[in-house]
């Protein structure tokens, strides 16, 4: 089995990091931020001539890697446009997108969208997700309360997919934090020196990147275990959730003190992606949710993995 | 010389200090503003000084706006009951000294222990009145390598003229005066030739823009300095012995701030947290029904009192050992992180769409996603991480000097 990528989804997602920096790049996402109800037409021209809704990754494993590369690229950019869940969109209910949510007063990064949601719960029930109107949030603008008229209970096959192309996204941002942060420390100058001279700095940098790292070779599992329809695709997507959480809190971490009071101002791309990255983190299930959830799914019979067959 | 910033040192006895635990608990229930929080959430910066104002008068009247100032000063309070009345203070929710702090902790410090009497006598009573101070010491090229600073002040018969460019001061919009460390011998080496001294924000040449922060806010400015003429009356300390100085400030900024932080974090923050776990959920469960959540605060409860004991033993002891800030500094910062991190979770999605921090309140507000992402400040200025590590190797441990290169 081979679990990489394949070269045509690695070129795709370039050509989409190509088209995202030549939209606006950077600027996207204080622009979503400042006029939400804007972002569908900041991106979606780009998405539609990158063929984003022509991509059929239910059915088509191609697909579904180009759909996968593509959230990266959107990740990286801070595209800040809820692209992984449009991709997610469940067959057959002619909604646009597909919301995976937990708990009873289910939000998402849906602000100021003229879409049709449908929203799955981790146990496959479905419904009808409209983004309730009235109050706005102040702060993360693009967050939304969600109001769900359930629909029917025949949604497990939808989650795994819904849970793991975030995870593509939330990767691109890691990408990009880290390339954003090495940069900053071989050109930041300190006692003489740039930073990366530092052995402590270069110490935390690699730590972070083997996070980083990790999370990729998971993200790459969970979404081959979703093509190949394997039953335990769930259990890979809740266990990709968790580790490139916690890769995200490493990373973020050390990208933000080693930019230093820089990386929290609007001028620095580092404080946007950051920004960009809380509603991935944190919706549906933040970091002890998510280990909860897969801790309560695997009980004691465990991951599978790939050499299980091999081991029994 | 008039003593340290410790107030007086003598032990009060528990009888003592239930007494005056009662008289502060009294006083908050009477004199903290009812529903300050909504009054401060989401309104202009003019009404969080005018308010910032008024509290400090407040606390000032009642003998605690700076108890940690020496009696002659209007201080003098021992450190037992300092603790006291950070405490009852955070538990009563009372708003805190934000737009004083700088006044109160650094520039008293800076002048208590370098001024001249002339300074001290212009400045303390002043900041009692309301003078608010920044700190122009960080530069675009000179943030953990402070030495490294470029911001020159040139002698002109009676004065100095400064040119350069600070950042990251943080209230500098507000500010009357500032700290400002300005290089005044280009020639020597980089930490002897420099100065500090006093700027009164009124000088012609001084330009001041708010920097926009990823919470939202803006207290970090940039300080643009051009032709600033600075009489040579405001120099504290020797010309080019600046850097010595500034250890003075920098010092007080790891140590004498943190009794008060460090109380507030585990007699509000950590309160506000465990009040949290016990409300029902919007699934009805409580957290507090989860024993991995009471593991985690039993946890941060026990980094708590070491923390609060740490900083008690700091600002009590006469002759804290070199290093003693510093790990004060580092544990609390890191602790910030963690326990806003965890109640971020705690709080779960709901608290994304409830993300605005009134303004006077602690770095643990309880709007717990954004008391999060403020809180990755705290391991930055003041001395990063890193470079309390450094002291904490170097001066603690007595490991050798890291190269300092070139």
């Amino acid at each position: 089995m081979n679990i990489e990528p394949s070269g045509e989804a690695a070129e795709y997602g370039r050509q989409a990091s190509r088209a995202f920096a030549a939209a606006g790049g950077d600027r996207l996402a204080p622009l979503a931020e400042a006029e939400p109800e804007r972002r569908g037409a900041l991106v979606e021209p780009v998405l539609r001539e990158l063929g984003a809704w022509e991509l059929r990754p239910r059915d088509d494993p191609d697909d579904l890697e180009a759909a996968a590369a593509l959230c990266r690229s959107a990740g990286y950019r801070a595209l800040a446009y809820p692209l992984a869940e449009r991709l997610a969109r469940p067959a057959g209910l002619g909604t646009d997108g597909l919301l995976v949510v937990d708990g009873p007063a289910p939000r998402a990064p849906v602000a100021g969208l003229d879409l049709r949601w449908t929203a799955v719960t981790l146990d496959g029930r479905r419904g009808e997700a409209v983004v309730r109107s009235g109050e706005r949030s102040l702060d993360s603008a693009v967050v939304a309360e969600l109001d769900v008229r359930p629909l029917d209970a025949a949604g497990a096959g939808d989650v795994a997919l819904g849970l793991v192309l975030p995870c593509w996204t939330l990767l691109g941002m890691l990408d990009r934090a880290l390339d954003l942060t090495r940069s900053h420390v071989l050109a930041r100058h300190q006692f003489g020196e740039p930073l990366a001279r530092r052995q402590g700095v270069r110490f935390q940098l690699a730590d972070a990147e083997v996070e980083r790292g990790g999370a990729e070779a998971l993200a790459a599992y969970a979404l081959w275990s979703v093509q190949s329809g394997r039953a335990e695709a769930l259990d890979d997507a809740l266990a990709l959730r968790l580790a490139a959480l916690e890769a995200a809190e490493a990373v973020f971490r050390t990208a933000h003190l080693l930019h230093g009071a820089m990386g929290f101002c609007d001028e620095s791309p580092l404080s946007w992606v950051s920004r960009c990255s809380r509603p991935v983190r944190w919706l549906p299930l933040g970091l002890s949710a998510t280990r909860d959830h897969l801790a309560r799914r695997l009980g004691r019979h465990g991951l599978t993995g790939l050499f299980s067959e091999a081991a029994t | 010389m008039t003593g340290g910033m410790t107030g007086g040192g003598s032990a009060a006895t528990p009888a003592d200090l239930g007494a005056f635990r009662a008289h502060v608990r009294d006083w908050c229930r009477a004199h903290v503003p009812d529903g300050w929080r909504r009054a401060q959430t989401g309104v202009p910066d003019e009404e969080f000084v005018s308010f910032q104002r008024a509290w400090f008068q407040e606390l000032r009247r009642a003998g605690f706006a700076v108890p940690h100032w020496p009696a002659e000063w209007g201080g003098g309070m021992p450190v037992a009951q300092q603790a006291v009345l950070y405490q009852e203070l955070a538990a009563h929710d009372a708003p805190r000294l934000v737009l004083a702090f700088v006044a109160i902790h650094h520039a008293a410090s800076t002048l208590l222990a370098a001024g001249t009497d002339a300074q001290r006598h212009a400045h303390l009573p002043a900041i009692l009145d309301g003078e608010v101070w920044a700190q122009g010491f960080s530069e675009p090229d000179a943030g953990s390598d402070l030495a490294a600073l470029r911001t020159s002040a040139r002698r002109e018969g009676g004065t100095y003229v400064v040119n350069g460019q600070k950042c990251w001061a943080s209230g500098a919009a507000h500010a009357d005066w500032c700290l400002l460390l300005a290089r005044t011998d280009p020639a020597a080496p980089k930490r002897h030739g420099i100065s500090y001294f006093l700027l009164d924000m009124r000088t012609p040449g001084i330009d001041v823009r708010p920097t926009r922060q990823a919470t939202g806010e803006s207290h970090f400015c940039e300080i643009f300095l051009d032709d600033v003429a600075v009489p040579a009356a405001n120099l504290v300390g020797p010309e080019n012995e600046g850097w010595r100085v500034a250890q003075r400030t920098l010092g007080a900024e790891r140590g004498m701030t943190m009794l008060e932080l460090a109380e507030r974090l585990a007699h509000g923050g950590f309160r506000r947290l465990v009040d949290a776990c016990a409300r029902p959920g919007p699934g009805g469960a409580r957290p507090l029904d989860d024993p991995l959540v009471l593991d985690r605060l039993a946890a941060l409860e026990t980094e708590l009192t070491g923390l609060r004991a740490l900083c008690a033993e700091l600002v009590a002891d006469d002759r804290p050992g070199p290093a003693d800030a510093s790990v004060a500094k580092l544990v609390y910062s890191e602790l910030l992180q963690r326990l806003t991190d965890f109640a971020a979770e705690v709080a779960g999605p709901a608290a994304h769409t409830e993300l605005r921090r009134p303004l006077s309140s602690g770095w643990e507000s309880g709007a717990w996603v954004l008391d999060f992402v403020g809180s990755w400040e705290w391991t930055i200025p003041g001395g990063t991480s890193e470079i309390q590590r450094t002291i904490i190797g170097e001066r603690g441990l007595g490991l050798p000097r890291e190269p300092a290169g070139a």
